[in-house]
């Protein structure tokens, strides 16, 4: 299968991932719970969470973290500077261009004429 | 997508959570990354492609806690009502069977999250 890509680049150029801090972390499992991306799995013989696919990971997604109630969870660096980083490094803002074509494509109902004016009666 | 999808946040009632992305479309250069990073099945975002503006659409379908738009808008065009303390703290209200609920669902649903 092909590497899982970010706005082009290929993921394995970045590292960023949670890491649970165990002497904080009490196993409630909100962090697997919130991720989308399934980067958490549960440790059925200790009943504990643990960053089982770091590499799944959403580049510059902290939610894991922020909802953590015992702040157990860190990231490399904070995101904002990591993501802006690597924008500007990879240049991905034409590639972003193409993906958002491609999303208004799919939900065409996300194109938007008029936006704050209120919109045009009749359009198209 | 069912609407009681968007409805609750681990049981509490989402319209009483003030969380989502508010664009200044003034700072906005019509980029699209705040668009395409927030996942298709929440698509906070919409896009004017006169004005080469994204705007906020579905302001409550926002994952509670997520700010990734923000943290990747170079122009800084992207605010949040609160910060991570307000998440951190409801989190905290959410009742441990709630989570138990829902852990033990998700993990029925995805047998590769679980470890032996």
């Amino acid at each position: 299968m092909a590497e899982k890509q970010w706005h082009g680049v290929g993921r394995s150029n970045f590292v960023w991932h949670p890491t649970i801090d165990e002497s904080k972390c009490t196993n409630c499992g909100l962090c697997l719970l919130s991720c989308g991306s399934g980067v958490f799995a549960w440790v059925k013989a200790e009943n504990k969470y643990i960053v089982a696919n770091p590499g799944n990971c959403a580049v510059g997604c902290t939610t894991c973290g922020r909802v953590c109630p015992e702040t157990a969870i860190t990231f490399p660096e904070a995101p904002d500077k990591f993501v802006k980083r690597a924008m500007s490094k990879y240049k991905v803002l034409p590639t972003v261009k193409k993906e958002l074509q491609a999303r208004l494509e799919k939900f065409p109902d996300h194109v938007i004429r008029g936006g704050d004016t209120g919109g045009e009666p009749g359009n198209g | 997508m069912a609407d009681d999808f968007f409805a609750k946040w681990h049981g509490i009632d989402r319209a009483k959570i003030t969380w989502g992305p508010v664009i200044d479309s003034d700072k906005c250069t019509g980029c699209g990354f705040c668009v395409v990073t927030c996942g298709e099945k929440r698509n906070v975002f919409g896009y004017d492609p006169e004005k080469k503006k994204a705007v906020v659409l579905f302001q409550d379908h926002c994952m509670v806690g997520c700010n990734n738009c923000q943290v990747g808008c170079l122009w800084n065009a992207i605010s949040f009502p609160h910060d991570d303390q307000y998440v951190r703290e409801l989190a905290r209200t959410i009742p441990k069977e709630q989570l138990q609920k829902e852990l033990k669902a998700k993990l029925e649903a995805n047998p590769d999250l679980v470890r032996e």
